[in-house]
């Protein structure tokens, strides 16, 4: 209990509370904007944070997390655009909603139930995460080393629609991740004799591009150049009929428990939960048919169930140290960039920086309850009256600040953007960018704790799989990597048969 | 489409692996072999994205660049920025960045992509040259006029 006391007491000073607001409102205005996304959001802040509180940084990252997967509601809602890919299931029930002329009831309902999923969220991270890290005491090299490959080899799976491509995407991260001077032999590797790559590739350099700039060129290929008029964001005022909030509470907490369990597995990501969710609250409805056609409980269940997955998908990445999607990479990152180590350690070492950044992720969960509101929604809503085009070079603009002012390096902006043209083709191609992310921040780990545990061993290699953690470790990885072609050979062996 | 763009896609992977695998001969020890290891596996990779697309029959179509004319004006105008931005100046390349590239990509109300970079620019110089004070490339024109007077 103190740990968390001391953790409120950290988070509730003038400058954490100042960053959870601001980037709040700053957050639902990202995920209210079409072509901009809470991964991309966080990217161009990064880099921006190098000078301040690391609970301020992360304060900024909660507030944007969180606000933008309520934001994405928005566009949602108003004209079926799902502002973030979590919010397309949003669009089933809002849209419909918005056309009857229930647009603020659906905006509202959308908002209550991002805070409930957000804060239920919060409450198991708070909970799960210290039970989970205290685990990892028992872990030696080897069981680090395949947590390392486990997490990417689950999102390299998982991510995309085709898993030899995630699985090659995290070798390429960590063959990237081994750029520069090795940290144990001391030897330069893949550094083409520039004195820029000694230190490797910068992470966040790497990240902007690969996240911020494809979006971009998309928002350039679609070229908006009137945005939207003022008839189509007017929103009219409908009241909550007697014990219509009352319904939604059965759909928030199975909802929330969807979310949550989503979150904490590695690779899948608020989408996966908000459907999931939707699906679930249909077939328990006493009136299926009604889904799709402007129920509110749909809005509730998808709303709910994807930011039920945003803390909860830090459980992994704060007590083990893998990251179970990119935000929760951006946010290892963020405390790599000051000074920490992500890792199995970073629970015991750091208590209070942990503590403190659940904490700003229940808070931010209970701004979108006092933010959120239909004030702030109608003010964001009037932002998709700019025109698309002009956000191209807006964006870049950004991409360019923050890149630049990590090394203050003009060879970081070629990377940023070499960077992103491959991301932009990768993705086209159906090779998922998460893995290289999760690679690069994975592999040195992965790398040190395998040559580590040979060291230990004098060099078995049959060290790594008799350990009883580090087996089972090994066997799921084993798993997780074959399952997918055992399912594909099954339908395939199934097609031929019909 | 989607056949030829995998086929493609494997070679390179195939490519990047072997010459990641060849140049972590080089490196002595473990240093050397882990690279290596890892060089060989996405050669693999690459090789069964590449075989995989070879024997599939069917070739569906997948768009790889819905407006090319666009995408290469953002991609030009982005490089054309980097390669400005520290002899001009930051906020002088930002400055024509915003003015410019909505144009190029067909934007036609000039005085309202006037007025939205002469606001957008006035905030970031707000958040990060006053609020943030982050070093940014020296403008030339102040240079130029620092000198000159």
């Amino acid at each position: 209990m103190d740990f968390y006391v001391s953790a409120l007491a950290n988070v509730l000073t003038f400058g954490p509370l100042a960053a959870m607001i601001g980037a709040t409102l700053l957050g639902v205005f990202i995920g209210a904007l079409p072509g901009l996304n809470p991964v991309m959001a966080i990217a161009l802040l990064l880099p921006l944070t190098y000078s301040m509180e690391p609970l301020v940084a992360l304060a900024m990252v909660a507030g944007i997390y969180n606000g933008s997967m309520y934001g994405g509601a928005i566009p949602a809602i108003l004209l079926r655009i799902p502002g973030t890919p979590a919010s397309i299931a949003t669009t089933f029930d809002g849209f419909p909603m918005a056309d009857k002329g229930e647009a603020a009831k659906a905006l509202k309902i959308a908002c209550w139930s991002s805070a409930v999923g957000g804060i239920a969220s919060a409450i198991a991270l708070m909970t799960v995460g210290p039970l989970l890290a205290r685990v990892t005491l028992f872990f030696g090299p080897a069981e680090y080393f395949w947590i390392a490959i486990f997490g990417m080899a689950s999102v390299g799976v998982m991510v995309g629609s085709d898993p030899i491509k995630g699985i090659m995407a995290a070798v390429l991260g960590l063959l990237i991740g081994t750029m520069g001077i090795d940290s144990l032999s001391g030897q330069a590797r893949y550094t083409f004799e520039q004195t820029w790559l000694l230190g490797g590739l910068d992470l966040i350099v790497v990240l902007v591009g690969l996240y911020a700039l494809p979006p971009v060129l998309q928002l350039a290929e679609k070229c908006d150049l009137k945005g939207l008029s003022a008839a189509q964001l007017k929103l009219t005022d409908v009241p909550f009929k007697r014990g219509e909030i009352r319904g939604l509470f059965p759909t928030w907490l199975r909802s929330s428990g969807i979310g949550i369990s989503v979150g904490i597995l590695p690779g899948a990501g608020g989408n996966i939960a908000a459907f999931l969710s939707y699906n679930a609250a249909k077939n328990a409805s006493k009136e299926p048919d009604s889904f799709g056609k402007g129920n509110p409980q749909g809005v509730a269940a998808a709303e709910c169930g994807n930011n039920a997955d945003n803390a909860a998908s830090m459980i992994p990445a704060l007590s083990l140290g893998i990251p179970g999607n990119v935000v929760a990479a951006l946010v290892l990152s963020a405390l790599t960039i000051h000074g920490l180590q992500p890792g199995p350690q970073l629970f015991h070492q750091n208590p209070g920086l942990v503590g403190g950044f659940m904490m700003e992720m229940l808070i931010t969960s209970l701004l979108i309850f006092l933010l959120g509101g239909a004030v702030a929604t109608r003010v964001f809503a009037q932002f998709q009256r700019l025109p698309g085009v002009l956000l191209v070079p807006s964006i870049l603009i950004l991409m360019c600040v923050g890149v630049y002012v990590i090394n203050g390096r003009p060879v970081d902006l070629w990377v940023m953007l070499a960077a992103g043209v491959a991301g932009y083709f990768l993705e086209k191609v159906n090779v998922p960018l998460a893995p290289i992310i999760l690679g690069m921040i994975l592999g040195p780990m992965a790398e040190q704790s395998v040559r580590r545990a040979l060291l230990i061993s004098r060099g078995d290699a049959t060290e790594l799989l008799t350990r009883p953690i580090s087996a089972t470790l090994a066997i799921a990885t084993l798993l997780m990597i074959t399952w997918p072609i055992v399912k594909a050979m099954r339908s395939r062996r199934a097609a031929a048969r019909t | 489409m989607e056949r030829r763009q995998d086929i493609v896609l494997g070679a390179v992977f195939t490519a990047l692996g072997i010459a990641a695998a060849w140049m972590a001969t080089s490196y002595s020890g473990a240093g050397g072999l882990y690279p290596m290891v890892l060089g060989v596996i996405l050669t693999l990779l690459g090789a069964v994205v590449a075989a995989r697309a070879i024997r599939s029959g069917a070739d569906k179509e997948r768009v790889l660049i819905g407006a090319p004319v666009k995408m290469v004006t953002a991609i030009a105008a982005g490089a054309l920025y980097v390669a400005l931005v520290v002899p001009l100046g930051f906020y002088t390349a930002s400055f024509l960045l915003m003015l410019f590239l909505p144009i190029a990509l067909g934007f036609r109300q000039g005085l309202y992509a006037l007025i939205v970079a002469v606001v957008f620019m006035g905030l970031v110089y707000l958040v990060f040259s006053v609020l943030l004070e982050k070093p940014l490339p020296r403008e030339a024109l102040v240079s130029l006029f620092g000198t000159g007077g």
